[in-house]
């Protein structure tokens, strides 16, 4: 049963150079309990679908476009009110960053930065909010919690103040939280203690998560399903074990391609590896894309791929793809 | 904390140290005899010799250093020339109509310029953004005695709402002397107000791109909580820092002010002493002024502290 649910949303940023379609048209589902990942190069509209949802775009410039439907336990996000809105953020669906370095206040305390959340959204007072910070600190696993509460920021380390950001997130039982690049910035040992607590914490609280990421081991070893944007458009969506079995999009062959192996990271003790990345680089998004967006990096683009784009289909077992030589991408990886 | 604030507080010596040797030698140095300045042209050679005997003028230079240190640290600034009063005394009677003066228009600059830079930020580049703006262009524009003239003749003249010059000090009622300061504070109050505006709305646009706000509003909290805590304690250093210039200037502005408003502050006695040439009470006035001064940037320091925790020295 799905309790989020996201159709042919499309959110663009109007600027004086005018139209970049960040996000143009992007459905998925999202099952309560469930970890779905969303993975693509940089740039593909990742955080733009992940803001969309939260609605927490500049409003300056951009606009989610007529049509959108983002379906939350049964209520449409993009007609609430802002008040209204404001209740469902930080409460029933919270949001943690790329940037555990900025995403907290330096000059607030790590324990009003957490139970201000929970004081918002609950009855409690601000004493009980404060010793439910401490729980949080305990459950996210950082020592000496009571000192840790009137501590700043800059007095925490990057992984702790990521594992603050996930204790902030939790604070008031999401029904779903949106993890948008959440060990991008880390080591890769304080990325594998992060993404284990985050799925530990998954396991306690029955939290449904999108795991956004760029790195398809990140994928592989958190989600049940996941969603492969390019160039703001889903290309490719299947259970996770189906995708890599069978991967039918050439970006996703690209994209597994340039996983680092484990023996090979070993070897090179921590410095990330960068194999076999796809040549080319991610379309520019302020100019219509005509044809399939990923052709001038395609192995196996055809002249009909440069003019006409490909429709999403069903390929069965849950499996949908944009291409139009499916078929042939299948023989060849085979 | 503590610490802190006393090591700022020693910090301050030798800032003073070098304004009393300056203070000092200011009269000694000038050129002409200072005794001759003040006796007055048909001065007879004893009238010169008495001058200088009152002044302590006749004393090898180092015992006059030695007993400028020796009663300033008695906290005594010497005698007036002309009325024979003490300096202190003399400038404590003028101390309240300055402060009083001071204060309000700092209350009145910062409570009106930080809310209206705040909303400016928030609205940036909307309609309230450009009001502001225009005001804080044109507030900054306006030399502060032409403000004056301007307020005292719609306020006090055509509508007769305020008193039009004077100041009633605050132990004759309460709301007297808060009338009097009303039209004062505004006028000289305008420049700092616009000054403050801006960079409230600078400093404040900064800091609302920052990831940390996104992190707020991702928590749902109230725009007024958002704006007030989060952004504003981010912003406060530089809005201080100009607080802290604007004081500094307000007190060297209060010359012009107290004039035009004929009020008996500490600005008046100072155009009094120099044009009299009364030397100890404008080396006096120096002291204080520099004092006051070196005050406020203590209080700057000591509340960058309170607002970022990252500052450590
Ligand atoms: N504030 C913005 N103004 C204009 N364009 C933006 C803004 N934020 C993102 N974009 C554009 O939207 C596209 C998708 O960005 P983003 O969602 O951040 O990518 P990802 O998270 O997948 O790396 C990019 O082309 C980017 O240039
Ligand atoms: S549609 Fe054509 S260009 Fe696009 S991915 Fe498939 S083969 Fe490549
Ligand atoms: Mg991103």
């Amino acid at each position: 049963m799905s309790i989020l649910s996201v159709r042919d949303l499309a959110t663009h940023f109007h600027t004086r150079d005018g139209v970049t379609r960040a996000v143009d048209g992007v459905s998925f589902d999202l099952a309560a309990g469930e970890t779905l990942g969303i993975v693509g190069e940089s740039g593909c509209g990742k955080s733009v679908t992940a803001l969309s949802i939260m609605r927490l775009i500049p409003p300056e410039t951009a606009r989610i476009t007529p049509g959108s439907v983002v379906e939350f336990e049964g209520r449409e996000l993009t007609r609430l009110s802002e008040e209204q809105m404001r209740e469902i953020r930080g409460k029933s669906i919270s949001m943690i960053f790329q940037e555990p370095m900025t995403s907290l206040n330096p000059v607030l305390t790590v324990g009003t930065q957490i139970a201000e959340n929970v004081w918002r959204h609950t009855g409690i007072d601000k004493r009980q909010a404060r010793e439910r910070a401490k729980e949080m600190l305990d459950l996210v696993g950082i020592a000496d919690s009571q000192r840790r509460l009137d501590e700043y920021p800059h007095q925490l380390s990057g992984g702790m103040r990521q594992r603050v950001m996930i204790a902030i997130a939790l604070s008031c039982d999401p029904r779903v939280l949106i993890a948008d690049e959440p060990t991008t910035a880390l080591d890769v040992t304080i990325q594998a203690q992060i993404l284990d607590l985050m799925l530990e914490l998954k396991e306690k609280l029955g939290t449904a998560i999108i795991m956004i990421t760029h790195d398809l081991g990140v994928v592989a070893e958190t989600t049940q399903r996941v969603v492969v944007m390019y160039a703001g458009r889903k290309v490719e969506e299947a259970p996770v074990g189906e995708l890599f079995a069978r991967p039918l999009h050439p970006y996703t062959h690209g994209l597994m391609r340039a996983i680092p192996r484990l023996d090979i990271d070993a070897e090179t003790a921590g410095r990330r590896p960068r194999l076999k990345e796809i040549p080319g680089m991610v379309p520019r998004l302020d100019k219509p894309i005509m044809g399939c967006a990923f052709a001038p990096r395609c192995d196996f683009a055809t002249e009909r791929c440069r003019v006409e784009a490909p429709p999403l289909e069903d390929h069965g077992k849950g499996h949908l793809a944009a291409c139009w030589e499916v078929a042939r991408v299948q023989t060849v990886a085979a | 904390m503590t610490a802190y604030i006393i090591r700022r507080l020693f910090a301050t010596l030798p800032v003073m140290a070098v304004v009393t040797v300056f203070v000092f030698f200011l009269l000694r140095l000038a050129p002409g005899d200072p005794a001759a300045i003040i006796a007055g042209d048909d001065a007879t050679a004893a009238d010169l010799e008495a001058v200088r005997a009152k002044l302590g003028l006749n004393l090898p230079i180092h015992e006059q250093f030695g007993l400028w240190i020796w009663r300033l640290a008695q906290g005594d600034l010497g005698v007036s020339i002309f009325s024979d009063l003490p300096v202190t005394r003399l400038i404590a009677q003028r101390v309240e109509p300055t402060l009083a003066l001071t204060l309000s228009t700092l209350f009145v600059a910062v409570s009106l310029a930080i809310p209206v830079g705040v909303i400016a930020a928030w609205q940036a580049r909307k309609l309230a953004d450009r009001a502001v703006m225009v005001f804080a262009v044109l507030g900054f524009a306006i030399p502060g005695f032409l403000a004056a003239y301007i307020l005292i003749w719609i306020f006090a003249v055509k509508l007769q709402l305020l008193p039009v010059q004077g100041y009633r000090p605050i132990g004759q009622g309460f709301w007297p002397f808060v009338e009097g300061l009303i039209l004062p504070s505004i006028a000289l109050g305008v420049t700092y107000m616009a000054l403050i505006a801006r960079i409230t709305r600078a400093s404040m646009l900064e800091v609302l791109s920052q990831d940390y706000i996104r992190t707020a509003n991702s928590k749902g909290l109230a725009t007024k909580r958002v704006l007030l805590l989060h952004a504003l304690k981010n912003a406060a250093v530089p809005i201080v820092t100009v607080i802290g210039i604007g004081i500094a200037l307000l007190i060297s502005g209060v010359v012009i002010t107290e004039t035009v408003f004929n009020i008996p502050g500490l600005g008046r006695l100072t155009v009094d002493a120099v044009l009299k040439h009364d030397y100890p009470i404008v080396q006096g006035l120096i002291m204080v002024f520099a004092a006051a001064k070196v005050l406020v940037n203590l209080m700057i320091d000591i509340s960058y502290a309170f607002l970022d925790p990252r500052i450590r020295y």
